[in-house]
């Protein structure tokens, strides 16, 4: 192919790419070493309203001749890199007496939230992956022996959790497990009490069943696809040459999957570390904070989009990390033309 | 949010809103609106801002367009909206009084002292509705809120308990049930999520306490002092008799367990008494009592705060404000409170307070002061509540926890600007 011919295929692609993806996430990283905040004043108002009247002291932003804010913009480098891993240093003096009011404690020698964060993360990412890979392989295999008239209704219903939108999917998980829930009904009718958000491990294997639940329909989906084109004369050879059906499954067709358990297994893994909604839904990140969570918190609670773009760089760099082994695999696979 | 749930919120805020958009079809409604052009709202996604779109909407005519956006996320989108560099796309929002203090604080509001002073008359605005701010007119209240207890007054009637006037009594009352009554084994539910919740009601037990978030008269922070500490106690001290999931138990849980019978008293929004009587969902209609929230120590004021809800106009949209102002002011009329007059608790004075209205009274004739406005509590109140949980499970004791929240709101402010660097006690 003429390399003009080639770059008029692929040019629309790349552009897109490159303005979609590649320039938001240099966007993104500038953003993370800047930082703008407004100049504030103290001042004290009056301010009148259903209550009543009341005097309030507080901060107002300083405004220029055209009545503007002043904002003051500036780059703080690997500054809120360092404070989103935990790795700044107490600013000096900042060491307070407990107990005293007003005191500004040092955060020194305590876990950082981001590691703890990110370690119910790895936690997540490790559960649900060999059940989704298993678990949508084995529905995919059983679903191909299935009679051709229930096929329909059974890949519809399979499909359904990963259907539903995160939210509302996690929305009817919690309604299933809290108090007075169908399942803590069923469980105390059988003698067992379990209040499924009220510590760790309960709630966070809570989150990671959803997990399990949402994405194993995608897997399985995939896997019934590529279930469909494994060479019928390899698997009927190998029933000639006595091979029992484990033999076949390990031997013939799972080798022909295994492109798409790369592709699963890859999509997965960006997922699973981005987890977010069934940890804000199911139990509102109590004993199940995220990575991002994190991020979540420090753009919507600390109201920062600059700290909010280094967590989202870091959360790059983690997925991109998790993804090292697999992508090697699949270069050394197309180098050596498979 | 889904059409799905905007369908359900516009449907319930229908039926009341009907009388008043009968009136539209007769060509009376929204008379002052003339010319072309589009206004485009925001609000959050609850039943009396539901009822406020609808009729907002319906002032929309052939060349002149309204569409109010309902959505849960209305904070989130109000202040980027109202902070952006370029124009908002929004020419109005619905607005909590935290947002409007933020908002306020980054002079990112258009005053509306002209419009109020040339048609306030005409809507029959009230002096109570306004926010002023050094005599200027900020926002134009029209709800208001607080929290309350709420108990079951049969269970209470049956063993002859007291209705709680403070939290050592509401941990009396719930012992005497967990011991006496078989029908509840958690006899207190209150919202003690992960987040805004626990923090909302550290808030309130601080403020009863008599302690200070920050230190007088800067944005330094004052809340992991012994107050602070006190209150944490307090909260732990109603954990025995929560269910334990306590920490995950979000308003609507505790309306579900209020609902189910499983719960007998706590502390909630007052706007949600009247789903306590919803035959639909409810098993103790008619049995819920309402009183004011309690006081954190023996003696002391309501631990609860008085907040309002308003519509506020944004300084990078002047573009459409006259009619803008004119769509609000026919969602906030007379006529839309008392067709949607047990959708909220209203501030206007035609608002006609039923069983389920009373909470914000009760807790203000209790002393509930209003909720605070600095622009750099939302910080704080954020840090509180991502931490809190530990210090109640149990897993770190109170003091650190509550120093952890105020190094980490310590540096958020820095960065925000509330507080210069290097700043410290």
């Amino acid at each position: 192919m003429k390399l003009r011919s080639f770059a008029g295929f692929v040019g629309p692609s790349v552009f897109l790419m490159l303005a979609l993806l590649a320039l938001p996430m240099l966007m993104t990283v500038v953003l993370s070493m800047r930082n703008c905040a407004l100049e504030m004043e103290l001042v004290t108002v009056q301010q009148t309203g259903p209550f009543g009247a009341h005097e309030v002291t507080t901060q107002r932003a300083k405004v220029d001749a055209s009545g503007q804010a002043v904002q003051t913009c500036q780059w703080v480098g690997l500054e809120y890199y360092r404070k989103v891993l935990g790795l700044e240093k107490p600013a000096a003096g900042a060491g307070g007496t407990a107990g005293a009011a007003g005191a500004v404690p040092s955060p020194a020698g305590q876990p950082t939230e981001f590691f703890s964060a990110l370690r119910f993360t790895l936690l997540y990412v490790a559960a649900t992956t060999p059940f989704v890979l298993g678990g949508g392989l084995a529905l995919a295999l059983a679903m191909n022996r299935v009679t051709q008239r229930l096929k329909a209704v059974f890949i519809a219903a399979s499909l359904l959790p990963f259907i539903i939108t995160p939210v509302v999917g996690a929305l009817a998980i919690k309604w299933l497990f809290r108090d007075n829930g169908l399942v803590p009904h069923v469980l105390g009718g059988m003698g067992i009490e379990v209040f499924w958000m009220a510590q760790a491990w309960s709630a966070q294997l809570l989150v990671i069943l959803y997990g399990i639940w949402h994405v194993l329909p995608f897997a399985f989906i995939v896997f019934y696809a590529g279930l469909q084109g494994v060479p019928q004369d390899a698997l009927e050879a190998a029933t000639i040459d006595g091979a029992t059906n484990g033999q076949k499954l390990r031997y013939v067709t799972l080798p022909h999957l295994m492109p798409l358990v790369v592709f699963v297994l890859m999509m997965h893994l960006m997922d699973a570390y981005r987890v977010f909604e069934p940890v804000m839904v199911l139990t509102q990140g109590a004993f199940t904070t995220s990575v991002q969570y994190l991020t979540y918190h420090v753009l919507l609670q600390e109201d920062n989009p600059y700290k909010a773009s280094a967590a989202s760089v870091l959360t790059i760099i983690g997925i991109a990390l998790l993804l090292i082994p697999l992508l090697r695999k699949t270069w050394r696979e197309q180098r050596q033309g498979h | 949010m889904t059409l799905r749930r905007r369908s359900l919120l516009l449907a319930t805020a229908a039926a009341p809103a009907g009388a008043h958009l009968g009136t539209r079809a007769s060509g009376l409604a929204c008379p002052n609106i003339g010319g072309t052009g589009e206004v485009h709202l925001i609000g959050n996604s609850f039943p009396a801002v539901a009822h406020i779109a609808a009729i907002a909407e319906g002032c929309a005519r052939p060349g002149f367009k309204v569409v109010f956006k309902l959505t849960p996320q209305a904070r989130v989108e109000t202040e980027q909206a109202f902070g952006a560099e370029g124009r908002s796309p929004f020419d109005a929002a619905v607005v909590s009084m935290g947002v409007f203090s933020n908002l306020y604080a980054r002079r990112q509001l258009q005053p509306l002292s002209d419009l109020v002073q040339t048609f306030g008359s005409r809507y029959r605005l009230e002096e109570k509705m306004l926010v002023r701010v050094d005599g200027e007119v900020m926002a134009i209240a029209f709800m208001q809120n607080t929290q309350n207890l709420y108990y079951r007054a049969d269970l209470f009637a049956k063993h002859r308990l007291a209705v709680p006037a403070d939290y050592a009594q509401m941990v009396q009352a719930a012992a005497v049930l967990q011991r006496q009554e078989p029908s509840i084994t958690f006899p207190i539910a209150q919202g003690f999520a992960k987040g805004f919740d626990c923090a909302t009601e550290f808030t309130n037990i601080l403020a009863g306490l008599g302690g200070r978030f920050f230190q007088p008269g800067g944005a330094l922070p004052a809340f992991n002092g012994a107050d602070g500490v006190q209150a944490v106690a307090v909260m732990r001290s109603l954990m025995p008799y929560m269910t334990p999931n306590a920490l995950a138990s979000n308003s609507d849980d505790v309306v579900n367990q209020f609902q189910q019978g499983k719960a007998a008293m706590g502390v909630l929004w007052a706007s949600r008494a009247s789903r306590m009587d919803d035959a639909t969902a409810s098993k103790v209609v008619g049995q819920m009592a309402f009183a004011a929230a309690p006081a954190a120590r023996a003696g002391g004021r309501g631990a609860a705060h008085l907040w309002w809800d308003a519509v506020v106009l944004p300084r990078n949209n002047p573009r459409q404000r006259e009619a803008t102002f004119h769509v609000l002011m026919e969602g906030l009329s007379e006529a839309a409170v008392k067709t949607g007059n047990d959708l909220g608790i209203w501030v206007r004075s035609v608002y006609s307070p039923g069983r389920f209205g009373t909470g914000v009274a009760l807790s203000q004739r209790a002393g509930a002061p209003v909720w605070p406005s600095e622009p750099f509590f939302s910080l704080a109140h954020g840090e509180v509540g991502k931490l809190l949980p530990e210090a109640l499970a149990g897993e770190r004791t109170p003091q650190a926890v509550l120093d952890a929240a105020a190094a980490a709101y310590l540096r958020s402010a820095t960065e925000k600007g509330f507080i210069r660097r290097g700043a410290t006690a």
